[in-house]
C-alpha cells in the first residue's frame, strides 16, 4: 500500500481535484473513485486523503458543504471552486507536460 | 476564493474550533462507516468489517492531527497547552510562583510608577488639538516679569509692545498666543457674588484673546475668550477650567454668566474650558480662572502691562503648515530686535551694543511651557535608572529560580526528550512559562505601581491643588508595562529554557551520580555577582542621597522657626491702592498684637525659605564699579527681623522712625559686606544705590547674619533689607506705579504654639476686610521642609529602591546556597562520615557565599566611584566620593550575604551523616 508521498509529489492534489470536477463527493467516495478509476492501481491510503482535503480547502480550491446522503446520514461534500478548476486546468496541464516527457524518456531506454 | 472568504474560513476554525473538530470527527466516522458497510457487504462479519476499514483507513489520530494542522491553527493549540500546562505547573510550586510574581511585581511596579511622572512631566503633550504644530518662541524659562537685558541675547520672555508687533507681522502663523509667565507667583482672590463666602485666593492666568483658539480648543459649557474680551475697556470676563468648577463649585450651571469678584473687580465667567484642560504647562497647582491680558491693569494693578521695558510674557503660536522653522526663526529673531531697539532700556549706548546679540530659539510646543520638566528632568533620570537596576536585580533572581528550577526538572524534561518531544518544544514551554510568570508579574506590578504613583505624588507635591498627573495608570503606561514584562520573561526566561533543553536525556537519567560536583553552575554564580554588585551601586547612591538631605536639612539657616507661622497675604489682590497700605499694615500689626500670646508681628515683601526672590544690581558709593551678581532685596517692617529670628551683628534694625519721609536706610546682611567692601571697611554709614546714578540712595545702618532665603543651595547670597515703605530718592516713579510695597508675607511669633492660628488668622485678616483672603498659610518649620521636598523624595526613593536591591540580593544568595548545600547534601554527609566537623562544614559553605560577594564587591566598587560623578551635581555638598557612605555600604552589603550564607551553613553543619548515606 503506498503512502501518498509515495505518489508523485502533488499528484494527489490533482487526483482530488480531478475527481470532484463532474459532481461534489464525500471523502470516502473520492477515495473509492480513484481506486475504481484507476483500476485498483493507484491505492490511496484512505487516512491521507483528509489532510490533503483540508489543504485545499484552507487554500480555496475546493470548498466543503455539510449534507445529507441517500442513506441520511450527515457527510461532508466537497466540490471544485472557480479557482479550483483554475487549478486544476494548470495542474492537468502540467501533469501532460511530465507524463510526456517521462514517456519520451522511458521509450527512448528501451528502443 | 476571496481574501475575505480565506480569513472567514480561518477565523471560522479558530473560534468555532470546538464545532470544528466535531465535524472533523464525523467526517472520519463518516468514512469508516462506509468502508465497514461496503465491507459487510462484501460478505465480512460486522466485527472483521470494522478491522478491515480500521486498517485500510491508516491510523487514525495521526490523521486528525494532520488534518488541524493544515487549519493552520497550530502553533496557537500548542501554546494553550504550553499554557495550560505552564499554569498547573506553577500552582504546583505555591511557594516559588509566589516569590517570583512578588519580586517580578515590585521591580516592574517601580518601574510603572516612575514611569507614570516620567511620561506625565517629560514625555507628555498638552490635551489640545494637533499638539505637533505648536511652537514656542524661546527655549528658557526666565520669569517672571524682568526690564534689564540678557547678556547672550536669548530671549523667551517678551513685552506686550513685541507681542503686538509679531502679530502683526509673523502671518506664518496661524494664531500666536501671550500668556502671562509668572502667574504661579501672583495668585488672584475670588469671591462669588451674592454669596456668603470667603474670598478665597486661587491660580489665575492673564492670557491673549486668541489662547483658546491657538490651542484649538472648544468650551465646555458657555463660551472661551475671544480678542474682543481682549480690548481695553470690554467688560472683563473669564473663563474657569473644568477641574476647578467641579471642584469648587460642584460642576453647579449657575456659574456661567454669574458676576463674580477678581482682586475686588466685577469679572463675569463666560464659560468652562475644556474638561482635562490645564492650561500652556504642566503645574502643581493649574489656574482655575483664565483671564484676558488687557484685564490686567484693572484687576492687578500692575503697571508693566503695558510697559515696553517690561518683559512678562511667553508666546505660543500654531505655525501654518509648511512653514520652514530655520527661516521663520530668523525671522522673529530680527522682529525681536527692531522691537527692543526701539525701547528706552536699549536706547543707551552700552546696552547697544549688545542689541544684535538678539535672537530667539524656537522650541517645540507641543508640550506647552516645560519649567516643571526642567525642574524635575534630572531627578527623574535618575530615578529611571535607579528603578531599571532594581528590575535588573529583580530579573538575575528569577532567573536564577528557573535555573534551579530547570535543574530540579531535568528528570521530568528528560523523559519527555527521550519520548520524543522536540527540544523546540520543550523550551517553547519553558518559556511559556516564564511568560505567565512575567504577565502574572506585570499585572501584580501595575496594582503596586497604581499605589506607588499615589503615595509618590503625595510626596513629591504636597501643596498641589488640582495637580493635573493622574496616578491611574495610561495607555502609555500600560503599554510600557507589558513591553517591560514581555522583556523581563525574554531576559529571565531564555537563558534557563535553553540549559534545560540541551540537556541529554541518557545524562539526567543516570541518576545517583555522586561526586564534589559545583552544585551550581557558572551562569548562577554570574547573576549572584551581578546582582550584588548592583545592589552596591544602588546602596552607595541611596547613602549619598540620604546624607545630602541630612546635611540640608541640618544647615544652619540663621533663623528661628519656633513658634512661628507664616501668613502669605495679597493686599493688591484685596483691593488696596499703594497710598492705602501704610495704614493697612499698621492695622494688621495692631489686630495681631491685640491677640493673647502674640510676641511678634512682622510683614515682608517674602519670607525666609520661600520660592521667591527679588534682585537688583549693587553700587557703592565712592567706591570703583562693584563686581558681583547684585543682592537681592527685601521690603520689611521694624518686627520682621525678630519675628523670623535674623540676628542683628552691627547698627541697628529697621526702627518705626524710618518713614517714607526720613532719609531711606537699609540694613544689610554679612555676605554683603563681605563681598562689596574691602576688608576692614565699617559698612555703617556707608551709601550704597543699584548703579552710579543712584548710588546714595540707601545709607547703611545696621548689618545682620545670613539668614537662608530661598535655596540652601544659594551660596554667599548678598542681600539687604529696607522699610516696607521708604521709597529711594532715585526712584521718580509715580507710587502707583510701585508694586514693592505690597508686603506678601505675613510673620508671627507666639509665645507658645497656638493650635487655632491659622483660624483666628483667616478671622483677624477678615475682620479688617473680608478681601483679604490667606493665600497659604503654614508654620514657619512646613515652609522650610518644603523647600526640602524634591531632595527628600529622591532620597527616600533611592533608600526604597536601595534597601528593595538589597533584599533581592540577599534573597537571590540565599537561594543559591540553600540551593547549593542541598545539591551537596551526600558529599558534605560523606566528608563528615570522614571526620570533617560542622564548624568545618559552616566555614566552608559561608566561605562559598561570601566568595561572591567579594567578587560583587570587587566589580561594584569601581562602577561606583564611575557613577558617583553623575550624581555629583544633585548632591549637596559631596564631591567625589564619600568614603563613610561607601564603607557603611560594604558592611551593610556584607552582613546581608554573611546572613544568607548562613542559614543554609548552619542547616549544612547539621547534615547528618549516616542518614544523608543511607537515603540514597
Amino acid at each position: 500500500m503506498g503512502k501518498p508521498s509515495d505518489l508523485v509529489q502533488g499528484t494527489l492534489d490533482l487526483l482530488i481535484l480531478k475527481t470532484i470536477a463532474l459532481e461534489p463527493k464525500h471523502g470516502w467516495a473520492i477515495a473509492k473513485r480513484i481506486e475504481q478509476i484507476s483500476s485498483d492501481v493507484l491505492q490511496v491510503q484512505q487516512g491521507s486523503l483528509y489532510p490533503a482535503l483540508h489543504r485545499l480547502e484552507q487554500k480555496g480550491w475546493i470548498k466543503g458543504k455539510r449534507a445529507e446522503t441517500e442513506t441520511g446520514r450527515i457527510a461532508k461534500f466537497y466540490c471544485l471552486t472557480p479557482a479550483g478548476r483554475l487549478q486544476l486546468e494548470k495542474e492537468s496541464a502540467n501533469w501532460n507536460r511530465l507524463s510526456a516527457a517521462i514517456n519520451l524518456v522511458v521509450q527512448a531506454q528501451s528502443s | 476564493m476571496s481574501l475575505f472568504d480565506h480569513l472567514r474560513l480561518r477565523i471560522q476554525t479558530l473560534f468555532r474550533r470546538q464545532r470544528s473538530v466535531e465535524h472533523l470527527d464525523d467526517e472520519l466516522q463518516f468514512h469508516l462507516d462506509q468502508q465497514a458497510a461496503e465491507n459487510i457487504a462484501a460478505g465480512m462479519n460486522p466485527r472483521e468489517a470494522r478491522y478491515a476499514a480500521s486498517r485500510t483507513f491508516g491510523n487514525r489520530t495521526l490523521v486528525d492531527e494532520d488534518t488541524r494542522t493544515t487549519w493552520g491553527w497550530n502553533w496557537l493549540d500548542h501554546f494553550l497547552q504550553d499554557l495550560r500546562f505552564a499554569f498547573r505547573q506553577l500552582a504546583k510550586t505555591p511557594g516559588f510562583t509566589a516569590t517570583a510574581i512578588l519580586t517580578l511585581a515590585l521591580g516592574i511596579g517601580a518601574n510603572a510608577a516612575i514611569f507614570t511622572l516620567v511620561h506625565a512631566i517629560l514625555l507628555k503633550s498638552l490635551p489640545v488639538a494637533n499638539p505637533q504644530s505648536l511652537v514656542r518662541l524661546g527655549n528658557n524659562n526666565d520669569c517672571c516679569v524682568t526690564s534689564g537685558t540678557r547678556d547672550d541675547g536669548n530671549f523667551s520672555l517678551f513685552s506686550t509692545a513685541t507681542y503686538e508687533m509679531l502679530r502683526k507681522n509673523l502671518p506664518e502663523f496661524e494664531e500666536l498666543a501671550a500668556i502671562q509667565a509668572g502667574f504661579g507667583y501672583r495668585p488672584i482672590t475670588v469671591r462669588r457674588d451674592h454669596s456668603q463666602e470667603n474670598a478665597r485666593s486661587v491660580m489665575g492666568e492673564f492670557v491673549s484673546g486668541n489662547y483658546f483658539r491657538t490651542f484649538g480648543l472648544n468650551p465646555y459649557a458657555g463660551r472661551l475668550l475671544t480678542d474682543d474680551d481682549d480690548r481695553k475697556g470690554a467688560p472683563v470676563v473669564a473663563v474657569m477650567s473644568y477641574e476647578a468648577w467641579q471642584r469648587t463649585y460642584a460642576g453647579d450651571p449657575s456659574v456661567i454668566g454669574r458676576a463674580f469678584f477678581v482682586n475686588t473687580q466685577p469679572v463675569t465667567i463666560a464659560g468652562i474650558a475644556p474638561r482635562g484642560f490645564y492650561g500652556d504647562r504642566l503645574a502643581t497647582s493649574p489656574p482655575e480662572l483664565y483671564l484676558p491680558i488687557e484685564s490686567m491693569p484693572a484687576l492687578a494693578n500692575t503697571p508693566y502691562v503695558h510697559d515696553p521695558d517690561s518683559s512678562w510674557l511667553y508666546f505660543i503660536g500654531r505655525v501654518k503648515p509648511g512653514v520652514s522653522l530655520p527661516v521663520l526663526q530668523q525671522k522673529i529673531s530680527s522682529l525681536v530686535e527692531q522691537s527692543l531697539a526701539q525701547t528706552k532700556l536699549y536706547s543707551s549706548e552700552e546696552n547697544k551694543k549688545v542689541l544684535p546679540k538678539t535672537h530667539v530659539v524656537l522650541t517645540p510646543g507641543a508640550s506647552g511651557i516645560l519649567s516643571m520638566r526642567s525642574e524635575y528632568a534630572s531627578n527623574l533620570r535618575l530615578l529611571q535608572f535607579v528603578s531599571g537596576l532594581v528590575l535588573l536585580i529583580a530579573c538575575a533572581n528569577i532567573a536564577n529560580l528557573l535555573l534551579v528550577r530547570g535543574a530540579q526538572r531535568k528528570l521530568e524534561l528528560s523523559v519527555r526528550t527521550a519520548l520524543g518531544a522536540p527540544r523546540g518544544r520543550i523550551v517553547r514551554q519553558l518559556l511559556t512559562e516564564s511568560l505567565l510568570l512575567a504577565v502574572l508579574g506585570g499585572l501584580a506590578g501595575l496594582f503596586l505601581a497604581y499605589l506607588g504613583t499615589s503615595f509618590l505624588l503625595s510626596w513629591a507635591f504636597p501643596n498641589a491643588i488640582g495637580l493635573p498627573i493622574d496616578a491611574r495608570p495610561s495607555f502609555e503606561v500600560l503599554a510600557f508595562a507589558t513591553a517591560l514584562s514581555l522583556l523581563t520573561a525574554a531576559l529571565f526566561g531564555a537563558a534557563p529554557a535553553w540549559i534545560a533543553a540541551k540537556t541529554h536525556p541518557a545524562d539526567a537519567l543516570r541518576t545517583g551520580s555522586r561526586g564534589t560536583i559545583s552544585g551550581a553552575s557558572f551562569l548562577q554564580r554570574v547573576l549572584v555577582i551581578a546582582q550584588a554588585a548592583l545592589s552596591l551601586v544602588l546602596l552607595v547612591g541611596a547613602g549619598l542621597f540620604s546624607r545630602s538631605l541630612t546635611k540640608l536639612e541640618s544647615t544652619d539657616l540663621k533663623l528661628d522657626s519656633r513658634n512661628r507661622y507664616i501668613v502669605h497675604v495679597n493686599p493688591q489682590a484685596a483691593g488696596y491702592s499703594q497710598r492705602q497700605l501704610e495704614a493697612l499694615y499698621r492695622t494688621i500689626e495692631q489686630r495681631f498684637h491685640s491677640l493673647p500670646g502674640i510676641v511678634n508681628v512682622g510683614l515682608a515683601t517674602y519670607s525666609p525659605m520661600e520660592d521667591n526672590n527679588w534682585g537688583t544690581g549693587i553700587q557703592i558709593q565712592g567706591l570703583p564699579d562693584t563686581k558681583g551678581d547684585g543682592a537681592s532685596f527685601v521690603k520689611i517692617t521694624p518686627e520682621y527681623f525678630d519675628s523670623v529670628g535674623t540676628k542683628l551683628i552691627m547698627g541697628r534694625g529697621i526702627s518705626p522712625q524710618d518713614t517714607p519721609a526720613s532719609h531711606a536706610v537699609s540694613v544689610v546682611n554679612q555676605a554683603f559686606v563681605k563681598d562689596y567692601f574691602p576688608a576692614g571697611t565699617n559698612p555703617i554709614g556707608q551709601h550704597f544705590g543699584g548703579d552710579r546714578e543712584s548710588a546714595g540712595d540707601f545709607e547703611i545702618v545696621g548689618v545682620v547674619e545670613d539668614t537662608v532665603y530661598q535655596s540652601v543651595r544659594w551660596k554667599d547670597h548678598h542681600m539687604f533689607f529696607v522699610p516696607m515703605m521708604q521709597r529711594p530718592a532715585s526712584d521718580k516713579d509715580p507710587i502707583e506705579n510701585d508694586t514693592s510695597l505690597y508686603a506678601g508675607a505675613l510673620v508671627l511669633q507666639t509665645q507658645a504654639p497656638i493650635a487655632n492660628m491659622e483660624q483666628l488668622a483667616r478671622q483677624t485678616l477678615a475682620e479688617i476686610n473680608p478681601n483679604l483672603a490667606v493665600v497659604k498659610f503654614q508654620t514657619f518649620d512646613q515652609q522650610i521642609t518644603d523647600q526640602f521636598n524634591g531632595d527628600r523624595l529622591v532620597a527616600r526613593l533611592t533608600t526604597l529602591f536601595g534597601a528593595l536591591a538589597l533584599l533581592l540580593a540577599t534573597i537571590g544568595l540565599y537561594g543559591l546556597t540553600a540551593y547549593t548545600v542541598a545539591r551537596r547534601t551526600s558529599e558534605i554527609g560523606i566528608r563528615m562520615a570522614l571526620g570533617a566537623n560542622p564548624a568545618g562544614v559552616t566555614a566552608m559553605v559561608l566561605r562559598g557565599a561570601l566568595l561572591q560577594t567579594l567578587v560583587g564587591l570587587l566589580i561594584g566598587v569601581p562602577a561606583v566611584l564611575l557613577c558617583v560623578r553623575f550624581v555629583e551635581s544633585q548632591l549637596y555638598e559631596i564631591k567625589g566620593m564619600d568614603y563613610t557612605v561607601l564603607l557603611i555600604a560594604i558592611l551593610t552589603l556584607a552582613a546581608a550575604s554573611a546572613l544568607a550564607g548562613f542559614l543554609p551553613a548552619r542547616r549544612a553543619a547539621l547534615t547528618d551523616p549516616a542518614q544523608t548515606l543511607r537515603a540514597e
